[in-house]
C-alpha cells in the first residue's frame, strides 16, 4: 500500500507539487493525469526518492519511506519509462535480469525468471534473448522494460508514460496485455500518463492533477459522472464524456431477460461494452440487440430505450444523492 | 555520442580490420632493422658527410626507450586523467568541472620545451623531465574526451539505472565507463599519437630515444640523421594511431546501439 498525505515539493523557489494527498491500496491500479508539467511524473519520482519530497508524508506498507535505504527501496519498486532505459550495451535477457542480479539471485534463477518472464510478455526467448535494444522494435523494447520492472516480483509498480511513444496500434495492444497481467498479478500499480481514455482503461482509480495540485480523484466511473470543475470535464472528453462511460459499463449490466418478441438480428457478447454495443445499434440501424454468452448462445437483449432510460436514472439518482 | 571525426569506418572482418596496423609495424621493423641498407638513398641526401646511417646507439634500443616512455607516461595520464573526469561528474565534485578542465587545457597550452626547461633544474637531466612534460601536455584530450563521454551517456539510462536500485558506483562501474569507453579511448588514442611524436623533445635533456638522431642531426648538419628519426617516429605514430582505430571499431561495434 502507498499513502501520500500533504507531500509538497520545492524546486527552489518553484513549487512542482503541493499538498498531494492520495491511497492507493494493494493490488490496485491508480492512474495520475493531466497535462504535461503539473507534477505528476515529481509524484511518481517521490514514492522509490529518485527525488526526494519537501514536506509531507510518503508512507510505504506503513513505514515512511525515509526510513528505507534507497537502493534497497528501489529495488523492491518495478519502475518503467516512457524511453525504455534500457541498456543498449546489454541483450535483452541482460537488461530484463539486472535486478535479481542486484539481489545477487543464484545464475540458475535468474535465467529461469527472464525466460519465465519473456514468455509472459510475449518476446520468444531464442529470438529475443541475445538482441541488444536497438535491434527491437518501440513496442518490443517497452516489453523488456516492463519484464525488466517485473523482474524480481515487486509489490509496486510505477510507470511513467510508458506506452506514451508508441503508435496507436502497438499501444493498445500493450495496454490490453499490462491489464491482463494486473489481473493476474495484482501489483499495486502508480501510473503516469496524460492520455485520460488509457487512464479511463485501466485504472481502479484516477486522479487529475493540474499545477502541481489534485484536482480531483475517484474511480473513473465516479469522475464521468461528476466531474469537479470544466478542466476535468474537458480531460474527461466533454461532449464524448457519454460515450466513455459507456465504454465503461459492461452490456450484461443493462441487458434484460429475452422478451416474447422475435429475436435481433444483431448479437453481441455480454462482457463487451455499452460503447461498443451502441457503434454496433449505428452501424446495423437498430435499437435493439440480442446478447450472447461465450458459446453464443443467446442470454437476454439490449435496448436503446432502456440504455438511455438508466443513464437518465443514473442522473436522477445523483442529484438526490 | 561525440564521434572522432578522423576515425576511418573499416568492413567487420577482423582480419581485415588489423591489416592497417600490422603494415605500419612491418614497415616500421624493417626500418629497425634494415636502416643500414637504405644507405644509398641516405647518401644521395647528404653526399658530404662522413657517416649518412646513424649508428652511435642501435635503432631498435632507441625505439624501446621511446616506446618505454611514452607509455609510462600514457599509463600515468590515462589514471589521473580518467579519474579526474570521473571525480568531476559526480555529484559531490561536480563543482571542480571548469577548474579541472581549465588546468588540463594550461597542461596542453604550456609549451613542452619550456616544460622541459623548467624540469631539467628541479628533476635533473634525463628520462624524468621528459616524462613530466608528456604527462602534462598528453592530459588535455583525455580529460576532455572523459568529461564529454560521461556526459553524453544518455540521462535516462543513468536514471533508470539509478531506479532499477544501483548504487552510484555500479551505475558509473556497468553503465556509465562502458557507455563513454570509446569517446574515452578516442582521447588516449589522440593523447599517445601526439606524444610519440612529441617524446623525441627529450633528446635535448640526455633522455635518448628516437629524437636522438634528429638532435645529432640538426647539430651536425646532417639530414639524413634527422630523416631516419623522424621517418622511424612517424611509422611508430602511425602504427599506434592504426591499433587503437582497431580497438575503437570493435568497442562501437559491441555499442552500437548507442
Amino acid at each position: 500500500m502507498i499513502e501520500l498525505s500533504h507531500v509538497s515539493k520545492q524546486f527552489g523557489d518553484d513549487t512542482a507539487v503541493e499538498d498531494i494527498t492520495l491511497r492507493v491500496a494493494k493490488g490496485k491500479f491508480c492512474a495520475l493525469v493531466g497535462t504535461s508539467g503539473c507534477g505528476k511524473s515529481t509524484t511518481l519520482r517521490m514514492i522509490n526518492r529518485l527525488i526526494e519530497h519537501s514536506s509531507g508524508d510518503i508512507i510505504l506498507d506503513g513505514q515512511a519511506i525515509e526510513q528505507y535505504d534507497p537502493v534497497k527501496l528501489r529495488r523492491r519498486i518495478g519502475y518503467v519509462i516512457q524511453s525504455t532505459g534500457l541498456f543498449p550495451h546489454w541483450n535483452v535477457a541482460r537488461n530484463i535480469g539486472l535486478v535479481p542480479r542486484l539481489l545477487k539471485w543464484p545464475a540458475t534463477e535468474i535465467t529461469a525468471r527472464v525466460e519465465e518472464l519473456m514468455g509472459v510478455l510475449g518476446l520468444p526467448v531464442g529470438e529475443f534473448a541475445h538482441k541488444y535494444p536497438h535491434q527491437l522494435s518501440g513496442g518490443q523494447a517497452q516489453r523488456v522494460g516492463v519484464a525488466r520492472a517485473l523482474a524480481a516480483d515487486p509489490d509496486i509498480l510505477l510507470m511513467d508514460e510508458p506506452f506514451g511513444a508508441l503508435d496507436p496500434i502497438t499501444r493498445e495492444k500493450l495496454q490490453d496485455e499490462l491489464a491482463k497481467l494486473q489481473a493476474r498479478l495484482h501489483k499495486t500499480i502508480v501510473f503516469v500518463t496524460h492520455d485520460m481514455d488509457e487512464a479511463l482503461k485501466l485504472a481502479d482509480h484516477l486522479v487529475v492533477m493540474r499545477d502541481g495540485r489534485i484536482v480531483q480523484q475517484g474511480t473513473p466511473l465516479a469522475l464521468l459522472q461528476r466531474p469537479a470543475d470544466p478542466f476535468v470535464e474537458s480531460l474527461l472528453g466533454g461532449l464524448e464524456r457519454g460515450l466513455k462511460q459507456a465504454a465503461l459499463t459492461r452490456v450484461k449490466d443493462h441487458m434484460t431477460s429475452l422478451g416474447p418478441t422475435l429475436p435481433a438480428q444483431s448479437r453481441i457478447p455480454a462482457d463487451f461494452s455499452l460503447r461498443q454495443a451502441l457503434s454496433m445499434m449505428l452501424r446495423d440501424h437498430c435499437d435493439r440487440l440480442t446478447v450472447v454468452d461465450q458459446g453464443d448462445v443467446p442470454i437476454g437483449e439490449l435496448s436503446l430505450r432502456r440504455i438511455v432510460k438508466e443513464a437518465q436514472l443514473d442522473k436522477v439518482s445523483q442529484r438526490d444523492a | 555520442m561525440t564521434r572522432n571525426s578522423a576515425t576511418v569506418s573499416l568492413p567487420n572482418a577482423p582480419s581485415i580490420q588489423w591489416f592497417l596496423p600490422l603494415i605500419w609495424i612491418a614497415l616500421l621493423a624493417m626500418c629497425i632493422v634494415g636502416m643500414p641498407l637504405l644507405e644509398g638513398l641516405f647518401r644521395w641526401v647528404e653526399p658530404d658527410a662522413r657517416q649518412v646511417v646513424y649508428d652511435r646507439a642501435a635503432f631498435y634500443e632507441l625505439l624501446g626507450r621511446h616506446v618505454l616512455v611514452v607509455s609510462v607516461a600514457a599509463v600515468v595520464t590515462i589514471a589521473v586523467g580518467v579519474a579526474a573526469g570521473i571525480a568531476v561528474t559526480r555529484e559531490r565534485g561536480r563543482d571542480f568541472l571548469p577548474l579541472v578542465g581549465q588546468l588540463a587545457s594550461l597542461g596542453q597550452t604550456f609549451p613542452p620545451v619550456a616544460v622541459l626547461a623548467l624540469a631539467v633544474p628541479v628533476l635533473g637531466f634525463g628520462t624524468l623531465p621528459i616524462i613530466v612534460a608528456l604527462m602534462l601536455y598528453g592530459l588535455l584530450p583525455i580529460v576532455r574526451n572523459t568529461l564529454a563521454g560521461i556526459n553524453d551517456v544518455d540521462a535516462t539510462i543513468k536514471e533508470a539505472a539509478q531506479a532499477m536500485g544501483m548504487t552510484s558506483w555500479q551505475v558509473l562501474r556497468h553503465v556509465e565507463l562502458p557507455l563513454a569507453a570509446p569517446v574515452i579511448l578516442a582521447g588516449v588514442r589522440t593523447s599517445v599519437t601526439i606524444n610519440i611524436a612529441t617524446a623525441a623533445l627529450g633528446a635535448t635533456v640526455g633522455a635518448s630515444n628516437l629524437g636522438d638522431p634528429i638532435i645529432a642531426g640538426i647539430v651536425n648538419g646532417n639530414m639524413a640523421y634527422v630523416l631516419q628519426g623522424a621517418l622511424l617516429i612517424a611509422l611508430l605514430a602511425l602504427s599506434a594511431d592504426s591499433a587503437f582505430n582497431v580497438y575503437q571499431q570493435r568497442l562501437r561495434q559491441r555499442l552500437s546501439a548507442s
